[in-house]
């Protein structure tokens, strides 16, 4: 009897954890969405902000994001990818190892205004890239490595190692191998980090605010050396920097944002999905 | 009648294998491995088996070895030698391992692999590599209409066969067989058996069998391992009639093992 009561309390108590992590985001998602459904239409996707901001559309807000977020991929992919195949096929278990370790895990708990700070120093002002596109991204990029590498590298250890030995058997060298078998093989899961990671990176302001945002432009930019409008900058300054501001543009630009990081999460999760069942080991 | 001995293709010399945890796996390995021949390494679990064919391909400098003494020549020469070309000696020296792990692709795809990684490109040479690797290996009439499935659309046996073709392919000189019927039932081992009856006029066979029985069937020469340990060797009919070693004869009579 005893016993079956504890069983109850203890689902009780985690069906409770579970609602408290779920409903909020339904709520809040659900909130955003019929607050900000009726500012949404073409011409507040497709056109510039009129009357400071107070009417008008998100273009280069959208815009900036867009160029934002592959400058950030372009940074963090390359590099992301190249450190997990080291890590997982080359790198010896030794100090010099466990200490690269140590600094990704490290990097993965710095706070996302120091990478801004950072990026104020090396890039806008020590490289003289300015307040730009080009600053912006490689800030953001460098935030993003550790989640692209520690995805990655679980990506790449999660290949059976009897495939190594296979194709090593067949007179693979280990580049051979990793191109021809594990990295085909650890893709999938290498591309959903890739995008979880740079979602995130989407969503960031504070690693822009000092490298790459513009308050408000009134064009869209035309090369990497220029700042830029972004959509979480932009809702940070509807929100709390402008008077008189329409609270309906606001929600829309909560919309367009969640929007656009939630459809990389599909993106991701879908794609997860699929290669999950075709996988054959 | 023992004098009558066939080439030597590969000669062991006081070979000597450690691990980094500290386990001796062989010690004093001294044996020769005839050409044309089936050559069986057998003897309880443990014994070193697998380690002796993974040292023969340099398949262990990927394992964690500490130490390896000794010699091993490789039609006289030592593939030990820090400067031999190993990505060679694996296309030499094929091997099967016990459980069949296709890679995840292609029948085809599987079978020209290795072909691919030496810079084979024209189809007409790959289409009939793979027709002949598969003969050989005992599967084209079974997947000759199959070739662009998956390699794991197929039975056990079948994949078993194919990673056999697999390295057959690659026309090494010596095939080397980790317990490559384990996984297998009577029928389809016995095909596997009978392949390698055929194979050996084309190569040198060194095989682990998976059981004395097997062993005793297929060996023209044979040798017993025990526990990191060459207790002795010679031709399978001696070795499995006359044993000289009491350690042997309680083996293969199965009182120990
Ligand atoms: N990669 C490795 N690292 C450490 N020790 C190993 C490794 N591979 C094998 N050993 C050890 O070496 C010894 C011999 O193992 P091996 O696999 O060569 O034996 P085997 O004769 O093939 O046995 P089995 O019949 O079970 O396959 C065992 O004690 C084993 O634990
Ligand atoms: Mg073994």
């Amino acid at each position: 009897m005893s016993r079956q009561l504890a069983q109850r309390v203890a689902f009780g108590l985690m069906t409770l954890a579970a609602a408290v992590v779920i409903l909020p985001i339904f709520y809040v998602i659900g909130y955003i969405v019929v607050e900000g459904m009726g500012a949404v239409s073409w011409g507040f996707i497709a056109e510039m902000p009129r009357d400071g901001m107070r009417a008008g559309g998100v273009l280069p807000a959208i815009v900036g994001t867009l160029l934002l977020t592959a400058g950030t991929a372009i940074v963090a992919v390359p590099i992301g990818i190249g450190g997990a195949i080291y890590l997982s096929e080359y790198a010896k278990d030794n100090a010099r190892t466990r200490a690269i370790r140590v600094a990704i895990i490290n990097l993965a708990g710095i706070p996302s205004v120091v990478f801004g700070l950072f990026g104020l120093g090396l890039f806008v002002i020590f490289l003289n890239f300015g307040t730009s596109i080009l600053a912006g991204s490689l800030t953001l990029g460098i935030m993003t490595l550790p989640v692209i590498i520690s995805t990655a590298e679980e990506a790449l250890r999660a290949v059976p190692q009897s495939f190594r030995l296979v194709s090593t058997s067949l007179g693979g060298t280990r580049w051979q191998t990793i191109r021809r078998v594990v990295l085909p093989q650890a893709l999938p899961g290498i591309i959903t980090g890739v995008i979880l990671g740079i979602e995130r990176a989407a969503g960031e302001t504070a690693p822009i605010l000092f490298t790459a945002a513009a308050f408000f432009l009134p064009r869209l930019p035309s090369s990497i050396f220029d700042q830029t409008m972004a959509l979480p900058y932009h809702l940070y300054v509807i929100s709390t920097q402008v008077p008189g501001m329409p609270i309906r543009i606001q929600y829309g630009t909560a919309l367009v944002l969640l929007v656009f990081v939630l459809s990389m999460n599909l993106v991701a999760t879908l794609m997860r999905r699929h290669y999950r069942q075709k996988r054959v080991w | 009648m023992a004098d009558e001995r066939p080439a030597v293709k590969i000669r062991i010399e006081d070979l000597a294998v450690r691990y980094s945890d500290g386990t001796e796996s062989l010690h004093g390995i001294t044996l020769d491995i005839y050409a044309h021949q089936v050559n069986v390494l057998f003897g309880p679990s443990g014994g070193g088996k697998s380690t002796l064919l993974r040292t023969l391909n340099r398949l262990n400098d990927l394992a964690d070895v500490a130490s390896q003494q000794g010699r091993v020549l490789l039609d006289g020469e030592d593939i030990l030698a820090a400067d031999y070309d190993i990505i060679q000696l694996r296309r030499r020296l094929g091997i099967v391992f016990a459980r069949p792990v296709p890679l995840p692709m292609s029948v085809y795809e599987n079978i020209t692999y290795g072909l691919t990684l030496a810079g084979i490109k024209d189809r007409e040479q790959l289409d009939s590599a793979v027709e002949r690797a598969l003969l050989q290996a005992a599967l084209w009439d079974e997947v000759a209409d199959r070739l662009t499935e998956s390699a794991y659309a197929l039975s056990g046996g079948q994949q078993q066969r194919l990673c056999l073709a697999r390295s057959l392919a690659l026309q090494p000189e010596v095939i080397m067989l980790d317990e490559p019927t384990s996984g297998l039932d009577p029928i389809s081992t016995f095909k596997v058996e009978q392949t390698l009856q055929q194979l050996k006029k084309d190569y040198t066979i060194l095989i682990v069998p998976h059981s004395v029985q097997q062993a005793a069937r297929i060996a023209d020469w044979a040798a017993f391992f025990l526990q990191g340990e060459l207790v002795e060797w010679g031709s399978g009919h001696e070795l499995f009639t006359a044993p000289q070693d009491t350690r042997t004869e309680q083996y293969i009579t199965g009182r120990f093992g």
